[in-house]
């Protein structure tokens, strides 16, 4: 019975109601246990990230401890088993606001590049989940500022990553903090006497208290672009931002007059990307406080940055709590679209949770999970998929931790401590797959996987950033609905397009460059 | 002229002084008050833009609450100055001063500590921070100096002011704000003319703050005897009246010249990005303040007047408005003329008639022309953070004439709206320029 009304959902993605997942809490018995800890300078941050360290395939997870210590847990799920984390000591740095995994020197290791307060850290991954500092030997300059953003890019022709970070208020401002945004840095690569490759970092000014940032093939020129979403609360004269990056050039901001880039100004706290409308073209979640933002190209053959806001006709505007008693506005973190149903179509997580005290705006302030319709629209299913929690969100990820082919979910709350759930209800067909190149940017950041849905296509952006302060790297997951194979293929980072390639469904994959793909099974 | 007003006024007030201080002291003294508040409304003006309900008429109304309690403040402790207790709808005398020395610096920071606290409790952690901070600074700032009794004597004086005043703001009807001041239940009206949502925020599907029209009056009499008259008649045939003004707007924002474009920007006083309009023309009184070095009590009876003016205005503009419910330029005009229109500002979610900055801007100009003069030459740095340069003015007039027609340029409200929100808005300042805030 449970087969056929799946199946009866899955085989029409374009009715009203999708499946709705369901989601079991494994949060007491999971071993997490780092608490986002912190008061004023610790309001914004508390990020998750997730990515295997011990080559296992099943993705560690790094919790940000905020004043607290931070930690990393080593994956102990079972293959389709109940979700299991083991505590280590390999990172517990204090101050931490966010991290994001990504394999700076190619050596197929995966480093780790923390946000914090003070002194932002590259740790060099040495195998095993074992770490260490690697600022120095890399000639990269930490700082010292509130760091909340972060996004990487290999630009054409460079052998090692250009790295943006995003930085806050200052935090020595107390009177008067409004209007004191900090710069915003861009390390590229450099070359240093004693073998650092990282240049002194450019400053990213005007800078508006950045919360996040996404390198963007946004009109697919092939040049990707850093879109970055600034909190309106804290700057003067600031708005929404994306900056020109092209190769040996200055980094230049897009103008109204110049490119005509549209000014928005929102309390801008997160970036989730996806081909939501099948165009082609990357649209864009914003997170904000009342009505959250999902922009879509309005003429993609213009080449303006000018985009249209749907989230309104969309139904995902979470402006405000959709259980409970409290009615009053959002505010709303780290956002992420993913299938998380299998059956095709990218629904949208969003964490929520007060800043702090703020009677104007729910303090019971549920968690979306908003599944698309396939109709253009998304229907909120939070609470009936398990996931609507009160707590005081603000990193997370999608993220399937036993590989099972459904995706989990693991959120960080601020004082309370981190939430996991393992998917455990019915679901659609899947397809997961890892990029594998040689040489540099091993993990293929900034290629494409376009995947073919019916007659159109579906383009997934490989990206290093966005979210709230929480990134990912490791399994990239597709659902298939009811189809038993997948049609996909990959658009490396320098432009070179393979081949199309069918996959079959529930399997693991590595689709390395210039090979045929791999299946790849657990132990 | 004004030099001769403000020597009187500077010996009228530090007369009460004379047993207990020397002239110079006195001055002294009375410098560290003005620092107060000033320093405390630069405060004010940020925790405007960043209190998430203080729509423009809730900013007004705060504007005008802590405007009152720091002319009462001061009024308590001179006999030159004059108690707005009853002058003001149903505001009772304010508590007198126990026996025993004050000090003024003191008392004025108390009332204001007391005020912004109470009037800012729901901003937000960086907001509640900020307020400790000054509540710090400026409380060691207005003490130092000053023996602990009279300095706890005035604190408690100042506090008890303000208490006072609080609790008579409470029963206006303006003080719970729910929702960012949007009612989560409308329905639209069904005719051609009227009102309809212009966003594609959720949020701003109702229209902003529709009772706002019946709160208590501060000084007007009666809010609907200020009504304004009825806009033209609706029409959609191109040679209609009202099809005029409508095209006007739109080819208005057609052929924006830069200049336009400045002049809508300036005064746009978005909410939650600025001090809103009300905040702006009480920056305009601070930089007047230090530019003129005007005595603390000058200052703070114009803030009480202004703020009392703009609070009443937005009273009788917010009525006017929901009254006539007329629909904004940009919904006419994607009906009507032209589907891919769109204005050079955001289109504020309340109905459109009357326009409520040119209401308020009148007001303001009057209140400001009364106490300063007709011809009173001003610049305006306001938005210089924001990236918008200084303005000049030779009048408040112009400055309320420009605010007004900025509304046109930015394609939110036709000409008619902000000529007749002018003049309602002057209209009602005729009675807060009666308030006498001098003995």
């Amino acid at each position: 019975m449970r087969a056929l009304v799946l199946s009866l959902a899955l085989a029409a993605p374009a009715l009203a109601e999708p499946l709705v997942p369901a989601f079991t809490d494994e949060s007491k018995t999971a071993g997490l246990a780092t608490v986002f800890q912190g008061e004023w300078d610790y309001m914004v941050g508390g990020g998750v990230a997730t990515f295997d360290c011990s080559g296992d395939g099943f993705p560690e997870i790094f919790l940000s401890g905020g004043a607290g210590p931070s930690a990393l847990y080593l994956n102990r799920s079972a293959q389709a088993g109940a979700l299991a984390f083991e505590k280590t000591d390999a990172v517990t740095l204090d101050a931490v606001l966010g991290a994001y995994p990504l394999d700076i020197d190619s050596d197929g290791v995966l480093d780790l590049v923390v946000l914090r307060q003070g002194e932002n850290k590259l740790l060099r991954g040495l195998g095993n989940c074992r770490f260490e500092e690697a600022n120095e030997a890399w000639g990269f300059d930490g700082g010292d500022a509130w760091s909340t953003a972060f996004a990487a890019i290999w630009e054409k022709g460079q052998d090692w990553p250009t790295l943006a970070i995003g930085n806050y208020i200052d935090r020595k401002e107390e009177a008067f903090p409004w209007g004191s945004c900090t710069d915003n840095w861009l390390h590229r690569p450099g070359s240093g006497p004693d073998g650092q490759r990282f240049a002194a970092p450019l400053a990213l000014t005007p800078s508006f208290c950045a919360l996040s940032m996404l390198f963007t093939d946004w009109n697919r020129s092939g040049h990707p672009s850093l879109r970055v979403s600034n909190d309106r609360e804290y700057y003067k004269g600031g708005q929404e931002q994306m900056w020109h990056l092209e190769p040996g050039q200055p980094p230049r901001l897009f103008t109204e007059k110049d490119d005509g880039w549209k000014r928005l100004r929102i309390w801008g706290m997160g970036i989730a990307s996806a081909d939501v409308n099948l165009d082609g073209y990357p649209d864009y979640f914003l997170t904000s406080m009342a009505d959250n933002k999902l922009q879509v190209l309005k003429d993609t053959a213009s080449a303006k940055p000018d985009y249209a806001d749907i989230a309104f006709k969309s139904g995902v505007t979470a402006h405000r709590p959709y259980t409970g008693d409290d009615l009053n506005p959002s505010t709303a973190w780290h956002a992420q679209f993913a299938d998380v149903n299998n059956d095709g179509l990218q629904d949208l997580f969003v964490a929520k949770g007060n800043v702090d005290q703020m009677p104007d705006f729910a303090a019971q302030d549920p968690n979306n999970l908003l599944l698309a319709a396939g109709d253009g629209t998304f229907v909120e299913a939070g609470d009936r998929a398990g996931v609507a929690s009160m707590a005081v969100s603000r990193g997370a990820q999608l993220v399937d931790l036993n590989l099972d082919g459904k995706l989990d979910l693991v959120v960080q709350n601020r004082w309370t401590g981190p939430e996991i759930w393992r998917q455990t209800g019915e679901a659609g067909a899947w397809l997961e797959v890892r990029l594998a190149q040689e040489g540099i940017n091993r993990d293929a950041i900034g290629a494409v996987v376009e995947i073919k849905r019916g007659a159109a296509v579906e383009r997934h952006e490989i990206a290093s950033g966005g979210g709230h302060a929480s990134g990912s790297v490791g399994w990239l997951h597709f659902g298939l609905g009811m189809a038993d194979r997948a049609e996909l293929r990959v658009i490396w980072p320098d432009g070179t397009e393979g081949d199309w390639q069918e996959l079959p469904g529930h399997s693991f994959h590595i689709l390395r460059r210039g090979a045929q793909p791999a299946a790849w099974t657990s132990g | 002229m004004k030099l001769y007003r403000r020597q009187v006024l500077g010996l009228t007030v530090a007369a009460p002084f004379a047993l207990a201080l020397r002239p110079a002291r006195a001055a002294a003294r009375a410098d560290v008050s003005r620092q107060v508040l000033l320093t405390w409304h630069k405060l004010i003006l940020e925790l405007v833009r960043h209190t998430a309900t203080y729509m423009p008429p809730v900013a007004a109304r705060g504007f005008a609450y802590i405007g009152i309690i720091a002319h009462e403040a001061l009024t308590t402790g001179s006999p030159a100055l004059r108690s707005l207790a009853g002058q003001l709808t149903d505001l009772t005398p304010l508590p007198a001063r126990e026996a025993g020395q004050f000090d003024e610096p003191c008392v004025l920071h108390a009332a204001l500590e007391m005020a912004v606290h109470e009037l800012f409790v729901n901003t937000g952690p960086t907001g509640q921070r900020a307020m400790l901070k000054m509540a710090g600074m400026m409380g060691k700032t207005a003490s130092d100096g000053m023996a602990t009794e009279v300095v706890d004597r005035s604190i408690a004086h100042g506090r008890a002011v303000a208490a006072h005043i609080l609790a008579w703001a409470a029963t206006d009807g303006g003080a719970v704000i729910e929702n960012l001041g949007f009612p989560r239940d409308y329905t639209p009206g069904t005719r051609p003319r009227d009102w309809v949502p212009t966003s594609a925020i959720r949020m701003q599907q109702a229209p902003l703050l529709p009772d706002w029209g019946r709160n208590r009056p501060f000084a007007m009499p009666d809010t609907v005897a200020l009504d304004a008259p009825p806009p033209p008649t609706y029409g959609e045939d191109p040679a209609s009246a009202f099809y005029g003004f409508v095209n006007e707007v739109y080819e208005t924002g057609r052929n924006l010249t830069d200049a336009q474009k400045l002049i809508a920007r300036f005064w746009s006083d978005d909410a939650m990005l600025t001090p809103t309009p009300a905040g702006h023309w009480i920056s305009i009184v601070m930089q007047i303040a230090e530019r003129d070095a005007l005595p603390v009590e000058k200052i703070a009876s114009t803030f009480a007047k202004l703020g009392v003016a703009q609070a009443d205005a937005f009273i009788s503009c917010w009525s006017t408005k929901l009254k006539y419910n007329l629909l904004r330029p940009v919904t006419y005009i994607k009906r009507h003329i032209d589907k891919a229109w769109e204005p050079l500002l955001i289109t504020p979610p309340f109905p459109e008639y009357t326009s409520g900055h040119s209401c308020q801007s009148g007001a303001a100009s009057a209140v400001l022309t009364a106490i300063f003069g007709e011809d009173f030459a001003f610049d305006d740095a306001t938005h210089e953070d924001e990236g918008l340069p200084v303005r000049s003015f030779p009048s408040f007039n112009a400055a309320a004439e420009e605010a007004a027609i900025s509304r046109l340029y930015g394609g939110i409200h036709y000409r008619f709206s902000n000529e007749i929100g002018l003049e309602q808005g002057r209209a009602v300042a005729v009675h807060a320029v009666a308030l006498q805030t001098e003995a």
